[in-house]
Parts: C-alpha cells; sequence; structure tokens
C-alpha cells in the first residue's frame, strides 16, 4: 500500500528525516512513535505529498507521490496534528466541500455524514461555523472529512489529542474496521498506550533515523512498548 | 500588583511596535521608532490635521462672537463621536474574553484590579481617537484665547471626554456585543455599517465648507438648542473654556459616573468574564445536497472566505461598489459630463475616450482580491495542499472570483459610460474591452505579487489584508499602470489616434496577463504547493 524508500528530507543544513524507509501493507494498522521534533510530521507531511523530499521515494500502490500526486491524494485522507480547518466555513458545508472535491455522490455522503457525525455526537453542530468548535469538536470533524471518501490509506498526526474518551473509543473502532476491508492506517501518536494496544506493527523513529520496527511482538519483546521506547531514547 | 498589571497592560496595547509577528521576533530599536513616528505622522498629521482645519475655520468666528462654548461642544461632540466608534466594537472582548483573564483569575490578584486594568486599556483606545480632536481642537483656541484657565480646562477636558467615551462604550459595547450575538449575516452588516461611514464621512468631507458656514449664520440659534438638548454639552463647552463651576460640575459627573459603573461592572465581571457565549445556535437540518464540480466548490471556498470577512470586502473590493455608483451616475448625468468634457477638449474627442477608459482601469485596480488571497489561507493551508486538486486549479479560483466582482459591474458601468459618451463606435468599444483586459491583468498581478510575498502566519486577517506588501503593491502597480498609459497617450496624442492607442494598451495589457497566466500555471503553481 504504502512504501517509503530511504526518504531523507533536509531543513537549510539539518536532516530531519534521514534515509527513512517503511512499507505499510493492506490491513495494517502502523504506528509511528518517536520524541518531539523525531521527524515523525515531516515524514507524514511527505507522504501526503503537502512538503517536498530530496532524496528517496514515496510510492502509494505503485504510484510515486513526486510523479503522480493527484492519484495518490485520491486514495488517501490525513489528518494534521492541529486541525485547523476553514473557520468560515459550517462544519457540514465543510463536509460538502471535502465530498465535492473527491466526488462523493450525494446520497453516499449524506449517508455517511449522518453515520460518523451521530458516532461523533456532532450532528447537532454541523450548522455551527467552525469557528465556534472546540479543539475535540474540530479534530472529530477532520476525522468524518477524512472517512468521507473512503480512502485506501489514512495519515493520522496524533488524531487522539483532544479527543474525548468515548470519540476515542469509536476512532479506534473506525482505524480497525478500515484495515479489515483492505485499507491501512499510518499514524504518530504519544500515547504508547494505545499504540500497545491498536496497531499491527510500529516504528521507531529518532533524530530523523528510523531506529527499530516491525511488528509488535518484534519491536517489544517480552517488555512493555514503553520500556522499550525509553530503552531506546537512552541510547 | 495594580502597577504591574498596567504595565502588562501598557505592553499588550504597544505590541505591534516592539514586536514583529509576521517573523516572530523582536524590532529593533531603530524599527519601533520609525513605527512610533510613522503612526504618530498619521494620527497627528493627517487625522489630526484635518480636524486642525476645521477647528481654525470654526474657532476665531465663534469665540468672537461670545459663544467659544458651543466651539468646544461641537468638537467634544465630534471627540464623542470618534472616540465611540474606534473603541465600541472592541469593548466587551477587551473587558471580558481578553486571552489572559483565566491566568491572571487564577493568580492572586484582586478582581477589581483586573477591572481597572481592562479599563484602562479602553480609556486608551478612546483616548487615541478623541484626542486626534480635541488635541488640535485646545491648541487652536489657546492661540484665539489664550489664558491659564483655557490651558487646564482644555487639558481636563480632553482627559474627561476620554472618560465619558470610556462610560458610553462600557454601556454600548456590552449592548452591541448582546445584539451580535442575535444576529445572522454579521459580515455583510458591519460592511453596510462601515460604508454608511464611509458615506458620511465623504458626505461631511465633501460638504464642510456649507456646514461651517450654516453652523457660523445660526450660531445663536444652534448655541440655544444644544443648551436645550445637550445641556452637558454646554458645561462642557464653559469648561474647557476654563471656567471653574462648570469644569468642577462636568468633573463630578463624569467622575460619579465611572463610579457607578466601575461598582455594576466589578460585581458582575467575574460572571461575565467566566461566562460561556450564549450565541445563537443555528439548527442543523439535513437537506438535499447539490453535488457541485471541483471548480465550483472551489470557486464556493473563496467565496465563502470573501464573504465571511468585512475587512476583505471592505479593503479589497471598494472598485466593485463604486463602478456601481459610477453606472448609475452615468446613466444620470454621463450625457451632461461628456458634453461639458466635449467643451473642454474641443476636437479632443479621442482624448476623452482615453481619459474615460483609463479612469475606468483606475477604478477597477481599487479591487485586490487576488492580492492578500494566498495569505488568507493561513494555517488551513495544509487542507489545500492534501486534497487532489492541481495548485493551479486553487490558483484560477482566486483570479475567478476577482474577475467576477469585479469584470461584471465593470462591464455594466462601461457599457453606461461608453452609450452616453458620445465617441466613435469603435472608440466604445475600445472603452470597454481596455478596462476589461486591465482587469484581468491586475487580477493575475495581485496573485503574482503574494505568491512571491506571502504571509501565513498571522493571527489576525487584518495583517494579510491590510499590511502586506502585495495588497500595497498591487494597488499601487494598477494605478502606476494607468497613469503611465495616460502620460504614454500624452506624448503620442499628435502622432496616434485614440483608437490606435488603445488598441495598442489593449494588445500590451494583454500580453503582459497572458506572460502572467502562463507563470501562475507553472512556477506559481509549483510555489503554492510547496509553500
Amino acid at each position: 500500500m504504502l512504501y517509503i524508500q530511504h526518504l531523507t528530507k533536509r531543513y537549510g543544513e539539518k536532516k530531519a528525516v534521514d534515509d527513512l524507509s517503511l512499507h505499510i501493507a493492506p490491513g495494517e494498522i502502523y504506528g509511528f512513535i518517536g520524541h518531539n521534533g523525531a521527524g515523525k510530521t515531516t515524514t507524514l507531511k511527505a507522504v501526503v505529498g503537502i512538503l517536498p523530499f530530496e532524496e528517496g521515494e514515496i510510492t502509494i500502490n505503485g504510484t510515486p507521490i513526486k510523479a503522480d500526486p493527484l492519484t495518490c491524494k485520491r486514495q488517501l485522507a490525513y489528518i494534521p496534528d492541529n486541525p485547523d480547518l476553514y473557520d468560515y466555513m459550517t462544519g457540514s458545508k465543510y463536509l460538502n466541500f471535502i465530498a465535492d472535491i473527491f466526488g462523493v455522490g450525494a446520497e453516499e455522503r449524506q449517508e455517511r455524514i449522518r453515520k460518523y457525525a451521530d458516532l461523533f455526537e456532532l450532528t447537532d453542530d454541523l450548522a455551527q461555523p467552525i469557528a465556534a468548535y472546540s479543539h475535540g469538536m474540530k479534530q472529530k470533524l477532520a476525522i468524518i472529512s477524512a472517512w468521507l471518501h473512503q480512502p485506501r490509506l489514512i495519515i493520522m498526526d496524533e488524531p487522539f489529542v483532544g479527543l474525548d474518551p468515548k470519540a476515542a473509543h469509536t476512532l479506534k473502532g473506525m482505524m480497525r474496521e478500515v484495515c479489515d476491508q483492505g485499507g491501512a492506517i499510518f499514524f504518530s501518536t504519544h500515547v504508547l498506550e494505545v499504540a500497545e494496544k491498536l496497531c499491527d506493527k510500529v516504528a521507531i523513529i529518532k533524530g530523523g533515523r528510523l531506529i527499530r520496527a516491525g511488528t509488535m511482538e518484534e519491536v517489544k519483546g517480552d517488555d512493555s512498548l514503553e520500556e522499550v521506547f525509553l530503552e531506546l531514547e537512552g541510547e | 500588583m495594580l502597577k504591574t498589571l498596567l504595565k502588562k497592560q501598557l505592553l499588550e496595547l504597544n505590541r505591534s511596535f516592539f514586536y514583529d509577528a509576521k517573523k516572530n521576533t523582536a524590532r529593533s530599536k531603530a524599527s519601533s521608532i520609525l513605527l512610533i513616528v510613522l503612526y504618530a505622522l498619521l494620527m497627528v498629521g493627517v487625522i489630526g490635521g484635518m480636524f486642525t482645519f476645521m477647528a481654525i475655520g470654526l474657532c476665531q468666528p465663534l469665540v468672537e462672537m461670545g459663544m467659544g462654548w458651543l466651539y468646544y461642544a461641537l468638537i467634544i461632540l465630534i471627540a464623542v463621536f470618534l472616540g465611540v466608534f474606534g473603541s465600541v466594537f472592541n469593548t466587551y472582548s477587551s473587558l471580558y474574553k481578553a486571552k489572559d483573564n483565566d491566568l491572571l483569575l487564577s493568580l492572586p490578584v484582586p478582581v477589581g484590579d483586573i477591572l481597572v486594568v481592562r479599563l484602562t486599556g479602553v480609556y486608551l483606545m478612546g483616548l487615541m481617537f478623541s484626542a486626534v480632536v480635541m488635541v488640535p481642537a485646545v491648541v487652536v483656541y489657546l492661540t484665539v484665547a489664550p489664558g491659564a484657565g483655557a490651558v487646564i480646562g482644555g487639558v481636563v477636558l480632553t482627559l474627561l471626554v476620554s472618560v465619558f467615551v470610556l462610560e458610553l462604550s462600557c454601556v454600548l459595547g456590552w449592548v452591541v456585543a448582546k445584539i451580535s450575538t442575535r444576529i445572522r449575516h454579521k459580515s455583510i452588516i458591519t460592511v453596510l455599517l462601515s460604508l454608511g461611514f464611509l458615506a458620511l464621512y465623504y458626505y461631511v468631507y465633501f460638504n464642510a465648507y456649507q456646514l461651517l458656514g450654516s453652523i457660523m449664520t445660526n450660531a445663536d440659534q444652534l448655541g440655544r438648542s444644544i443648551r436645550g438638548w445637550g445641556y452637558p454639552l454646554y458645561l462642557m463647552g464653559r469648561g474647557a473654556m476654563g471656567e471653574v463651576v462648570p469644569l468642577l460640575v462636568v468633573l463630578a459627573v463624569v467622575g460619579l459616573l465611572l463610579a457607578v459603573i466601575y461598582r455594576v461592572l466589578s460585581r458582575s465581571f467575574l460572571k461575565m468574564a467566566t461566562a460561556a457565549d450564549k450565541t445563537v445556535k443555528a439548527k442543523y437540518q439535513e437537506k438535499v445536497v447539490r453535488v457541485r464540480s471541483v471548480r465550483r466548490a472551489l470557486l464556493g471556498r473563496e467565496t465563502g472566505r470573501y464573504l465571511a470577512s468585512p475587512t476583505y470586502m471592505l479593503n479589497c473590493s471598494l472598485g466593485t461598489l463604486f463602478l456601481l455608483i459610477m453606472a448609475v451616475l452615468a446613466l444620470l448625468k454621463g450625457r451632461d459630463v461628456f458634453l461639458m468634457l466635449g467643451a473642454v477638449f474641443a476636437g479632443g474627442e479621442d482624448f476623452v475616450a482615453v481619459l474615460t477608459a483609463l479612469m475606468l482601469c483606475m477604478i477597477a485596480s481599487m479591487n485586490d482580491i487576488t492580492a492578500p488571497s494566498v495569505s488568507l489561507e493561513g494555517k488551513s493551508l495544509w487542507i489545500a495542499q492534501s486534497l487532489p486538486v492541481k495548485p493551479w486549479h486553487v490558483l484560477r479560483a482566486k483570479l475567478e472570483l476577482h474577475l467576477l466582482l469585479t469584470e461584471i459591474p465593470l462591464l455594466l458601468c462601461a457599457v453606461c459610460v461608453a452609450a452616453v459618451s458620445g465617441v466613435k463606435p469603435l472608440e466604445a468599444v475600445l472603452l470597454v474591452v481596455t478596462p476589461v483586459v486591465f482587469t484581468l491583468f491586475s487580477a493575475a498581478l495581485g496573485l503574482f505579487l503574494n505568491l512571491k510575498r506571502p504571509n501565513l502566519t498571522w493571527t489576525n486577517e487584518a495583517a494579510p489584508v491590510k499590511q502586506s506588501l502585495s495588497v500595497l503593491m498591487a494597488m499601487l502597480g494598477g494605478w502606476a499602470l494607468a497613469i503611465a498609459l495616460g502620460a504614454g497617450y500624452y506624448f503620442l496624442m499628435d502622432r496616434v489616434s485614440g483608437a490606435v492607442f488603445l488598441l495598442a494598451a489593449v494588445a500590451l495589457m494583454l500580453a503582459a496577463a497572458l506572460v502572467l497566466l502562463h507563470w501562475l500555471r507553472t512556477s506559481g503553481a509549483r510555489i503554492y504547493a510547496q509553500l
């Protein structure tokens, strides 16, 4: 589904991501962990085609993001760490705008908006301007918009920040459902307990370099993910 | 404690002089001083200068008539109007919705002290506006009727008028805040109110001479009238002249009012500052949605952005309004104007055609909708960048909004003007085509400039709209082009006809627009994708 091969991204002289390679297969929930400034967001932004990169290649279902970004973007959805949405739109207008861009039909979009807005208890607020939303409500709206066109690959940066426990539980269920249907999810998180319980595979990044990746069992063995992470960070 | 809080408030009010939000760094000393000097020049030199002329016109005759108090009463009325207009819309948010409210309320600071600090901020805001009227008026009065009493009266009244402005702002600010939570289409109402104020300003500006004359002729009657309905104004006027008793009465009344307002506000401050906004919540009802094409969806996004921002509408599309007004005026008075121009430039009909076409270009160049459009994406730029749309298509939607809002009123206006101008058919066609092509060029130029100088890190949308280099350059660039074309024709008019000149100008602008459009499709789109 997603191949990242020898990805290197520089900001001036500094390498934010250094020769990173990962493969996320269909059906996998892939966690991406690392300390602040390790290069997680940079990697995710490069994957979704927001950030240009100097070296390496990223392909989505065989299509290189650099050569054909539109084909790649049609297959994926992205939720950033801080959901700065269009404050001047209402929630419903925003969802319809995203649906228009992805060419989602009227009936399908209505059905999905109804389903996910009800799941996140956001239906009553859809007529409100996004400017009046709390951080958590914006996050819920960003999640609904990401799910609207039924993407094959979902990229999320800290998706659980700002969500209440019920919404976080709902999101976990939705993530599993996507993967059970052959999709894939690549997301960053600082909540190691969530990563440990939810992810099929995990990658740990430090100073822009991948220091460990594999199935959860391969990465943590008999220890907890937190212990392994702290040990690797201390090295 | 209070001193520390006041220091913080002053620092906050004057933050933009010492901190560059765009670069997220402190300004250098030289740049801070330059900014302060420029600001002072604008307030004192430009706005204050205008009121100085008015004061000069009023003061001497009224003082000679023994009605110095009427002079001050009129000045105070204007100062209060300007002060309240300048601060009323920010009062409620300054008092109760300050970002550091939670922080200050969690510290061991008396609530009364926080209120004093907030009120000081509102007072200074009002003072800034009312002082540009009061200070020149006091200075002018002292040159006409000097005296120690007049100095004291003038200074005390300047400070007191701002206290009165503060009191009015507190009351009206609360009313405005309550009303604004209940109205829909706030941005349109704000635009209409601002345009109303602008119209009033221009009415007073263009009729100042008659208004002053009318005041002088009817000074007695006006004085009696003010003493009837505005006795406090009469007292303030006498106080400003230096009369002790009226001054003390005004001081006592304004002081008493302030004490009452402080007491009421301090009782309710905690409740108001921590209350959740009770906005009228729109109820969501599922409707049959209309599926739009990507092109229409992107244009809809741009339109939504534009309609949601009074700042954007007022600063970047006044040309639309002026073009519509011009269209009406052309139909009503155009024929007479063109007959007069024909008489003035007898034998120079070509000149009239070129002049008219360039004037339409200048009005159209008041629209700079594309110039801040990239910057206005701000922190939500990631959405357009991560969606499966070509960057050029996003840029095209920005151009389309500019063209829709400018070309339609422009066509209407140009056709009306051409119809009444009486110029030859070919020139009439060029009179329409020239500004249309000019608008295409200026839309592309605005977008080009904004892609070269984007500001995506703003916290207030006024920054990219009002303080951006791209907007300034787009506007000046449009005017400069129109002036350059006028100058070019002036030097060539003996050798080429107006029609030939306009044809050449159209060809030149079209070529420049096509070059810019090509750049936007290629390099511009690349820059946008990588911002």
